[in-house]
């Protein structure tokens, strides 16, 4: 009986997943795709929940959903909601759907493959339930993930010092040439 | 059901990101199509780690998180770079490198 309420469950959010990352793309104004991503990300993280990924849900919902979306919530009020005006002469989305559709194609061949040799770690559902899912996560990524730890964190600098030269010095406007 | 749902779901929301980077002509929109295709990713990778027992894909889901902040965050400072340049949003006007 718990079980068929879990599988449903997840169904549900999965769907949902679904129906708003379509929400994105079919909207005209930025400012409606930006809320159905964030309404995306809030089904993504329900997933981890119910997949028993409890930290990364939090960081899902903090970084992304909280983070990432007010960051493109200030820029798109900074430019403006434009609706943008779409030509339909162009084949340009004929052949993106052509595409997309190969691609899931071979998406779903690659899934009826089924494991190939895979390798079973030793983390159980229920050794990370006694341990806890943020404990368990910090010592693998303390001790046998610790140089791509730091990398990352180089990489956040990087990233911060490259949009400081970006932000703070004014380009001059760039002149079309005539020909 | 199990992993094949979420298989499921994970290629439907990277399909979709790929079709909204290719058909939409507003960067910022772009952009969120990016993050849907790094988002299935995560859920693939989560999915995975809860079927094989082990923790390398949520720590792998974990530095991908930390990807695309840095990601976004350039990628919006150069959408405000160009717009402060141009004053014009759509991609397909954007051609002054061209030769």
């Amino acid at each position: 009986m718990l079980d068929i309420a879990y599988e449903t469950v997840v169904a549900v959010v999965g769907i949902t997943a679904i129906l708003a990352s379509i929400g994105v793309i079919v909207c005209a104004s930025p400012i409606y795709s930006a809320l159905y991503l964030i309404g995306n990300m809030t089904c993504l993280a329900l997933l981890f929940l119910l997949y028993n990924a409890e930290f990364i849900a939090a960081v899902q919902i903090i970084v992304y959903a909280g983070a990432v979306m007010i960051l493109f919530l200030f820029i798109i009020a900074l430019l403006g909601a434009k609706k943008e005006e779409r030509d339909t002469s162009s084949l340009q989305i004929p052949m993106a759907l052509s595409f997309v559709v190969l691609l899931f194609g071979e998406l779903l061949m690659a899934m009826t493959v089924g494991k190939t040799n895979p390798v079973e770690g030793k983390f159980s559902v229920d050794f990370i339930q006694q341990v806890g899912s943020a404990r368990a996560i910090g010592v693998e990524l303390f001790s046998r993930h610790l140089i791509p730890f730091e990398l990352a964190s180089a990489l956040l600098l990087v990233a911060t010092v490259g949009i400081i030269c970006l932000a703070k010095f004014p380009l001059s406007p760039v002149k079309r040439r005539t020909r | 059901m199990g992993t094949d749902f979420i298989l499921f779901v994970s290629a439907s929301v990277f399909c979709i990101g790929a079709t909204g980077f290719m058909i939409r002509k507003n960067p910022l929109v772009m952009f969120m199509s990016v993050e849907l295709m790094l988002n299935s990713v995560n859920l693939l990778l989560v999915g995975f780690s809860k079927e094989l027992n082990s923790l390398d894909g949520q720590i792998f889901a974990l530095l991908i998180m930390t990807v695309a902040a840095a990601e976004v965050v350039v990628g919006l400072a150069i959408i405000l770079t160009i717009f402060r340049t141009r004053h014009d949003l759509d991609v397909d006007n954007i051609n002054t490198l061209k030769g």
